[in-house]
């Protein structure tokens, strides 16, 4: 409300500012009415100065002279033909035309123009929030510099390099982030999870595409635990971006049978599988009622309308984003994160949980 | 809350322009002072509202306003607060901002300046200005809004392209703007002039002041933009050529005849019909400038072809104001009185050849940059019309001209004697000829150009010099009277001498880079690498961080045929939120040149490609600019009226003082 | 001189400036000219060795060596066809392996190319025209928001 206080004040200061001029009889000066003859006036007054402080000569100051008067008595025989007319009653009508004019363009078309492209309801976030905001911002890129500086004095330092690399990642500097895992994998000696999450990185770097350096990271991972789910899943993909279905299809089997029960990936590897036109077993492989892609697409719809109608966490709000992109529709993944960002606009850590969602999906088009 | 009251600032300039159109022309053409006189008071209220607009744009950005979408495209919350200003207009939608922002001010100032301008003037004037506001506005609030909002709001913005993260790119666009949209107030002025269909010396002396403000601040725009590539770029050069650089120049070219034509007229009352025209193809030069730049057709052909709105948008403002000055050209001009006579042999005659050849360099150049992209649109055939072209075409038209310049500076008004003004520059020739003789034999068997160059120069700072010397001083007079004498000029000549000299310290400056070394090696710590007497050594390479941006900056001493000059510091940065890499090349002036030290890749084995050059006199190229700059802001300050007066044949050569 | 005889005198004057000119700008124009082609151009067009042109493409993955001296070899693809560059000199900052690059020179032979200048992207919303054109015709361009680093 108040913005539209202020916004109808400045479109009355604008009109006032043409009525004005319009309203007031004002004495034009000599110089305004008649300027030409002035200039020429003051010309030859010039050059007679110029004259006596000896910059001109006699003979130069005359010629000079003799041109100005000519122009002078030419300037004088034209001003005569066009006088100014202020008064009498056509006058009167201008003005009072100019005036409506004024009082009806000034507005329509300010407000015709903001009220198309302006976005009035949107007010200001509250100050603090973005005080605090930045605050954050600082406080990690503080946090940053400072491990960077003590990196540099300490290149050797396994563990900094190891804390700061999913750091990088957050901040989006992927390629940073794999430097530093790959600084620490060095100095902190190969470790299964130290590998993965190197070779994940690796991954992400080139958005999604499993290289043959990332291959050989997941290959050492196995190598080191047999059971090593998150290096185990890549290179299952690795297999299939190879165009090998039959390997990438046995591997992710394998990765399904020998993982816990409700474990995370565990959709992320049924969707690849379903993708690869492999049919869900039906029934057997233990007593646990396996979970079709029917029903998941029910649970999904109806964490959504609960999300929708009584709101969630963000948590919740992420869950949906990944299953949505799971099921393989990005479209309405993005949908979800613009929608989470604007319910969630006061959290801010539901926020960054949002934005670390959307990161780690590659949702960047939905991300600002 | 401000950016909402801004955009509709922005929305209610619009509707004030509309105003500022209408009112005083038909007031103008009714001759009704009170219709008029809407005029300046809604050229000041349209300076308040787009400069409120532009505060509150600057006021996101300081605060780092993350739901608009400019703000968050362009700026981030590390950045410096400089940078954070200068993001504001280093953008498109920002510099358009600043485009229209400059557009209100000078009509402000136009609209102020109510007892020097007659008043029919000032209203057609007005009203033409305001129709380029009203068409910028359109174009900025349909096509390019700098006020969209963005829901939800980012949480981080994407940082200022690192390139332009640089007092030199801060002040740049502000400088350049001015130059190209002060033309803008001789355009409307020359409209004026058409629209009335009277145009006299009243006129010249009236625009003058403008476009010699408008032709000084793009002179400093041009030097700083080309210095900032300089040392920005890291290739050692500092004009390449580009379609954008060009689009610079072609105006300046265009003004630079502009401001001598106008001389012309406001002191002979000649070349009317010319010189309206130049005002004319001077804006429409900074419009193609503006549309070159702005619309992405540099960047491709087909890419403006695919995202028409914002290239068809200007493209449509170009023709809109080009044709329909034009065509008022081709409707009034022959109106126009004809004004005094001058013999082929005068300044006056001087002064035209100036136009002829400035005007041709000018076409060449509009040529060289138009063409490939005509050839492309026609045949799809894609060429670069780069430095050969440009050195072939460009140079012999600019030699002759700078050959006749202390010639010109030296006749006389009306009619002038070849020969005496031969006589009067003799010792300038002597001089300037001993001058390249001493280079060759100094630098023998160095390059050819260079003396000559530097010999042109000499000719050209001591030609305008002469001009004060032969006004003052005469065989017998006493240094104290001469000085006086000098001292009581007038100030325009003083300007003209002073930016006429500033045109030969460039010249020489330019001259100079043939004698440019250079050398590439990759070095390791402690290694040296050369380029003529000058050498550096590589100490260490140094991490740091920054707030937005990591950076390995390589520490040299500096070496001259062994003695040690000192140290520089040449870095190669990393701009992490876009990821970036730029090269900072390291600088060290040595009198009036410089060592320029660049880096390349550093290698696994810790080596580092450099190249180092030695550019002897490259700041005079500058020094020159600001020269010429400075002599345009000196003839500014002259407020006297002046009138070409001729000099009679018979007078002494002693005692012929051309009177201004 | 009549007034006549002093316009004749300016006509004639201008009218020889402007001969000059366009003397200077045709005769530049055949010889100063640099055609723009990509690796699969020069092998439709058939262009002869020593030809100077400009050279577009994308820098082929794996194949930049360095050596001695600033030495520089990489090969420049486009979808069809591939070249092999030689350079000397300092890179530009965005050189990189899968970069739209543009390298100005003269043809050695049929598949080698002798560089005297490389440009790469200048930053993100400059693409030298003709690579973009080019890529995009091939189906390569990946468009302004890929090719923007990551960004939060």
């Amino acid at each position: 409300m108040v913005i539209w206080i202020i916004l109808l004040l400045m479109t009355a200061a604008a009109v006032m500012a043409v009525l004005w001029p319009l309203s007031r009889h004002r004495g034009f000066t000599a110089q305004q009415l008649d300027p030409d003859t002035q200039f020429y006036r003051e010309q030859i007054a010039e050059i007679e100065r110029d004259r006596e402080r000896g910059a001109l000569l006699d003979s130069e100051a005359e010629a000079a002279k003799a041109e100005a008067g000519r122009r002078l008595l030419r300037a004088t025989g034209m001003t005569a033909a066009d006088a100014f007319v202020a008064l009498g009653e056509p006058a009167l009508r201008r003005r009072r035309a100019a005036s409506t004019l004024a009082l009806s363009m000034i507005p329509i078309i300010a407000l015709a123009l903001y009220g198309a492209y302006g976005s009035p309801h949107f007010m200001a976030r509250p100050p603090e929030r973005q005080a605090q905001q930045q605050g954050g911002n600082f406080d990690l890129m503080t946090a940053v510099s400072q491990i960077e500086a003590h990196l540099a004095q300490n290149p050797q330092d396994g563990r900094g390099w190891e804390v700061v690399a999913p750091v990088y990642f957050r901040m989006g500097r992927v390629d940073d982030a794999v430097k530093a895992y790959e600084t620490a994998v060095r100095y902190l000696g190969p470790s299964t999870e130290r590998l993965s999450n190197y070779g994940e990185t690796m991954v992400l770097a080139k958005d999604g595409l499993v290289s043959a350096e990332a291959q050989a990271v997941f290959e050492q991972a196995v190598k080191l635990d047999g059971q090593a789910f998150k290096a185990r899943y890549y290179l299952a993909v690795a297999a299939e971006q190879d165009g090998k279905a039959d390997k990438a299809k046995q591997a992710y089997a394998e990765l399904l049978a020998s993982s816990p029960e409700g474990a995370p990936w565990a959709g992320a590897v049924k969707q690849r599988l379903a993708s690869l036109g492999v049919e869900q077993p039906v029934a057997g492989q233990g007593d646990a009622p396996q979970i079709g892609a029917e029903d998941i697409a029910r649970m999904v719809s109806g964490l959504a309308e609960r999300l929708e109608s009584q709101g969630g966490s963000p948590e919740e709000w992420a869950r949906l984003i990944r299953s949505y992109t799971v099921l393989g529709q990005r479209d309405k993944a993005v949908a979800t994160a613009a929608r989470a960002r604007q319910v969630l606009a006061q959290d801010n850590a539901g926020l960054k949980t949002i934005d670390a969602m959307t990161r780690e999906l590659k949702l960047t088009d939905a991300a600002p | 809350m401000i950016v909402e009251a801004g955009h509709f600032a922005l929305a209610l300039a619009l509707g004030l322009s509309l105003i500022q159109f209408i009112v005083p022309l038909w007031g103008a053409r009714a001759n009704d002072p009170v219709l008029m006189s809407v005029g300046p008071v809604t050229g000041l209220a349209v300076f308040v509202c787009i400069a409120f607009s532009f505060l509150a744009l600057t006021v996101a950005y300081v605060t780092s306003d993350f739901s608009v979408v400019n703000v968050v495209e362009n700026s981030h919350s590390a950045k410096p607060l400089i940078y954070k200003i200068s993001g504001v207009w280093g953008n498109h939608e920002g510099s358009m901002l600043l485009w229209v922002l400059i557009l209100a001010l000078f009509g402000s100032v136009v609209a102020l300046a109510k007892d020097s301008i007659p008043m029919r003037l000032q209203a057609n004037t007005l009203a033409v200005q305001a129709a380029i506001t009203i068409a910028f506005l359109l174009f900025i609030l349909l096509t390019s809004n700098p006020f969209t909002r963005l829901i939800p709001a980012a949480a981080e913005g994407q940082d200022l392209n690192p390139l332009l993260q640089d007092p030199g790119l801060a002040i740049h666009p502000p400088l350049l703007y001015i130059g190209y949209v002060g033309f803008s107030i001789s355009f409307a002025f020359a409209c004026a002039a058409l629209i009335d269909g009277r145009i006299d010396a009243v006129w010249a002396r009236i625009v003058r002041p403008w476009t010699l403000g408008a032709w000084a601040f793009l002179t400093l725009g041009i030097a700083m933009g080309s210095y900032w590539a300089y040392y920005e770029l890291g290739w050692g050069g500092w004009w390449f050529w580009d379609p954008v650089e060009n689009a610079s120049l072609m105006p300046w070219l265009a003004g630079t005849a502009l401001l001598h034509s106008t001389v012309v007229m406001e002191k002979r009352d000649a070349l009317k019909v010319w010189t309206i025209l130049l005002a004319i193809l001077t804006f429409s030069l900074s419009l193609l400038g503006t549309f070159l730049v702005r619309s992405g057709v540099l960047t491709s052909v087909h890419s403006f072809a695919v995202d028409p709105e914002r290239g068809t948008f200007i493209l449509g403002i170009l023709i809109l104001f080009i044709g329909g000055s034009l065509a008022l050209f081709a409707w009034r001009a022959p109106m126009l009185k004809q004004g005094g006579l001058f013999a082929p042999v005068s300044r006056e005659g001087a002064l035209v050849v100036n136009n002829l050849f400035l005007a041709t360099a000018c076409a060449t150049v509009l040529i060289g940059t138009l063409y490939p992209l005509a050839l492309e649109v026609v045949t799809g055939e894609k060429i670069s019309v780069g430095e050969p072209f440009f050195n072939l075409t460009f140079i012999p038209l600019i030699l002759p001209l700078l050959l006749l310049l202390p010639f010109g500076q030296t006749l006389a008004w009306k009619r002038g004697n070849f020969l005496g003004t031969a006589q009067r520059l003799y010792a300038v020739f002597g001089i300037s000829l001993l001058a390249t003789i001493a280079m060759f034999a100094f630098e023998y068997g160095g390059p050819v150009a260079a003396p000559l160059g530097i010999g042109l120069g000499v000719y050209l700072i001591l030609g305008s010099l002469n001009e004060i010397v032969t006004r003052s001083w005469a065989k017998g007079t006493p240094l104290s009277v001469a000085w006086r004498k000098a001292a009581n000029l007038p100030r325009s000549t003083w300007g003209t001498v002073i930016a006429h000299a500033g045109v030969g310290l460039t010249v020489i400056g330019i001259a100079a880079t043939a004698w440019g070394v250079e050398g590439l090696a990759t070095v390791k710590l402690g290694e040296r690498i050369k380029a003529g007497d000058y050498e550096a050594r590589l100490e260490r390479v140094v991490p740091r961080t920054e707030a937005n941006y990591r950076e390995d900056a390589a520490v040299f001493t500096i070496y001259r045929q062994g003695h040690e000059l000192g140290t520089l510091e040449s870095m190669k940065r990393l701009y992490v939120t876009r990821g970036m890499p730029t090269t900072e090349a390291g600088i060290m002036t040595v009198g009036l040149g410089q060592v320029y030290v660049s880096l390349g890749e550093v290698q696994n084995d810790g080596s580092v490609g450099v190249r180092i050059y030695y550019k002897p006199l490259v700041l005079l190229i500058w020094i020159g600019s600001v020269v010429m700059a400075l002599g345009g802001g000196i003839s500014l300050t002259d407020r006297r009226l002046r009138i070409g007066a001729p000099v009679r044949a018979k007078i002494p050569a002693a005692a012929a003082v051309p009177a201004e | 001189m009549t007034r006549k005889q002093r316009r004749l005198t300016l006509i004639g004057f201008a009218g020889g400036v402007l001969a000059l000119a366009l003397g200077l700008v045709l005769y530049a124009m055949n010889d100063t000219i640099v055609f723009f082609n990509s690796p699969a151009d020069i092998q439709a067009k058939n262009v002869q060795p020593g030809t100077r042109l400009r050279l577009g493409g994308l820098v082929k993955e794996g194949t930049v060596q360095r050596g001695a001296d600033q030495q520089i070899r990489f090969e420049v693809m486009d979808a069809q066809a591939t070249m092999q560059v030689h350079y000397k000199g300092l890179l530009p900052d965005l050189f990189r392996e899968g970069q739209g690059i543009v390298a100005e020179g003269v043809l050695e032979s049929a598949t080698v190319f002798r560089a005297d200048s490389v440009l790469a992207k200048h930053d993100e919303n400059y693409m030298p025209r003709e690579v973009a054109d080019t890529l995009k015709k091939q189906g390569h361009w990946m468009g302004e928001a890929n090719a923007a680093p990551k960004t939060q």
